[in-house]
């Protein structure tokens, strides 16, 4: 019998625990540092945000986590996460939060550091890339629509060319890449 | 006259009553078993919620002609104090209003009103030490399990002949009408905790040892540092409720250590460079108006992780590998810390239960219950006894003040 075999001992939990020295903890101050995050630390996890959104119990980060791995400096799994997209920007835990921390504009904060480092889900980048083309999000296609109501196939006098332009020099026209 | 009122304990709650009762012409006999009065409170550097160091705690500034210190220098001063250090109590007999009070006194190896505190055994010998300059009564003190040849040279050298290495211990009878327990409380060795691996591992210590590193007149001079090697700390963690809220320890809360552990939590934060806390909690009972430490360790960028710690591992440069369950996250942390600090339990002091067995008075915990629960006299412990400060379970400074006030105001009315 062999005792050679190299042993690195038990797991200490089945999961492999996060490296908090492989985090980021200037993420705080970076998000910290963005417009209307100035009480992101003022979190004290009371949950009260997560209570109050309408689509949290579908997310695997809710809100007050999203908060806490902020604050924790996990950048990446912030960033890359779904959730900060799939916020339905109804305010409601920002209007409830007992430490006034402006959760809905933190995570605007977190897609606009997301969509800087090009982390844009696709359905969002098509959206994007649409408005820029088109210079609006919902085109009338089907034109029988609008001769059922008797009314003529194009819609009279729209012109989208100036919004367009104002577009391509914003930062949605240079995120989806909208060169001229 | 009337007998003179007996104070067990000199800390924060203890002094107030005493100099409150002589102030108001109330002989009094202030007993310590420690060569040192103050207390706890002399050990915790800053003082919440003032955050005063408790040298100069000015909560009393009206008293003429004393200002900082007061409380201590008029424990010797006010000619209706009799201040026996060293001392401990033997025995309680008698009846309320007549207490027959058996006390021993330890052996004065060093005489206080002949120590000028010159300094020169500390520097030959081991056994004596100077426990603060500001220590009450102006004494060095003497440890007798420490005697070397220098505690010799010392005592024949001492140019006030204040040392006296064969000094015994004497016993003393006295008879008082009322008995002020203010015994305090103690701040429990979590050696039993044994995940932490206090009392194993140099770089895991308790709150109160964090206050002694922490505290400028302390011995090491308040720089933050690790035990195991005297390195600088950098990455400190602390673990709430060690021992509180426990049904195998203390099943109550010892409700002073959130805020105890946040004031040091800020201290390190705003004061230490590079200093980075994380405090490691299951809930942060901050009462009262002390939310605001709270708030500012938050500000301070402490970081707060809701959970508990799974296991310490030290590696080989004394660096503590700590794993921590995040609740709030439902994920696992690793922290690489210099120092874990616990946040232990406050249990009553030794020698306490025998007191309450002797004079029967309630228990709540351990520690002294009131009277007649419903009633509004938390300090009326018993009949012409009384209670104030941690006896009767973990307090703050104000609070221990307020109940002195309470049971000196008590006592005079008896006396009326």
């Amino acid at each position: 019998m062999t005792e050679t075999e190299e042993r690195t001992g038990p797991p200490e939990t089945l999961i492999e625990p996060i490296d908090m020295s492989k985090l980021d903890p200037k993420f705080r101050k970076e998000i910290h540092s963005m417009p209307n995050a100035e009480e992101l630390s003022a979190c004290f996890a009371c949950t009260t945000c997560t209570a109050a959104c309408p689509i949290a119990n579908q997310w695997n980060y809710k809100p007050h986590q999203l908060i806490r791995m902020i604050l924790l400096g996990m950048r990446e799994e912030v960033l890359s996460s779904k959730e900060i997209w799939e916020c339905l920007t109804c305010f409601q835990c920002q209007e409830r939060c007992p430490q006034k921390v402006k959760v809905t504009d933190i995570f605007f904060d977190c897609k606009n550091l997301a969509a800087e480092e090009g982390i844009i889900p696709p359905n969002v980048l098509a959206l994007g890339k649409s408005l820029i083309e088109k210079g609006q999000l919902y085109e009338v296609l089907n034109d029988w629509e609008r001769e059922d109501l008797d009314l003529e196939a194009e819609v009279p006098g729209l012109n989208t060319d100036t919004i367009k332009e104002i577009l391509r020099g914003t930062r949605t026209g240079r995120l989806v890449g909208g060169e001229k | 006259m009337s007998d003179p009122v007996l104070v067990i304990g000199a800390g924060v709650a203890g002094m107030t009553a005493a100099v409150e009762l002589a102030d108001n012409g109330v002989q009094v006999v202030l007993v310590d078993r420690k060569s040192t009065i103050g207390g706890n409170a002399l050990n915790l550097y800053k003082a919440f919620p003032t955050d005063d160091c408790f040298y100069c705690f000015e909560g009393n500034r009206w008293r003429p002609g004393i200002r900082k210190c007061f409380y201590r220098s008029a424990m010797i001063d006010q000619p209706n104090i009799e201040l026996m250090t060293n001392t401990i109590i033997q025995d309680i007999s008698g009846t309320p209003s007549k207490f027959t009070v058996k006390l021993v006194i330890g052996p004065q190896y060093v005489d206080p009103k002949k120590c000028i505190m010159c300094g020169l055994c500390v520097e030959v010998s081991e056994a004596f030490a100077l426990e603060s300059p500001q220590c009450q009564p102006q004494a060095v003190t003497y440890d007798p399990s420490k005697l070397d040849e220098g505690a010799k040279k010392a005592e024949q050298d001492c140019p006030t002949k204040a040392i006296s290495l064969d000094a015994n211990p004497s016993e003393k009878t006295i008879t008082v009408s009322d008995i002020v327990l203010a015994t305090g409380y103690h701040e429990m060795q979590p050696v039993a905790v044994d995940e932490y691996g206090y009392g194993v591992l140099q770089n895991v210590i308790t709150q109160l040892e964090l206050a002694r590193i922490l505290d400028p007149n302390g011995p090491l001079g308040g720089r933050l540092v690790r035990p195991s090697d005297g390195r600088e700390a950098k990455r400190i963690m602390m673990i709430q409720c060690v021992g509180s809220r426990d049904e195998n320890y203390y099943p109550f809360c010892s409700k002073i250590c959130c805020v105890f552990a946040l004031k040091h939590a800020n201290i390190i934060a705003n004061e230490r460079a590079d200093g980075r806390v994380s405090v490691v909690y299951m809930d942060i009972r901050t009462y009262d108006r002390h939310e605001r430490y709270y708030r500012e360790a938050r500000e301070a960028g402490v970081e707060f992780v809701r959970g508990r710690i799974s296991r310490v591992v030290s590696t080989e440069d004394d660096t503590l590998e700590i794993t921590v369950y995040d609740s709030l996250l439902d994920k696992y942390l690793r922290f690489s810390i210099d120092l874990l600090v616990l946040s232990s339990a406050l249990e009553p002091p030794e020698g306490l239960d025998e007191i309450i067995k002797t004079l029967g008075l309630k228990t709540a915990s351990g520690y002294v219950g009131p009277a007649d629960a419903a009633s509004e006299d938390e300090v009326v412990v018993g009949e012409h006894v009384y209670a104030c400060g941690g006896v009767l379970g973990p307090a703050e400074i104000p609070e221990s003040v307020n109940q002195a006030r309470a049971v000196v105001s008590k006592i005079l009315q008896g006396r009326k």
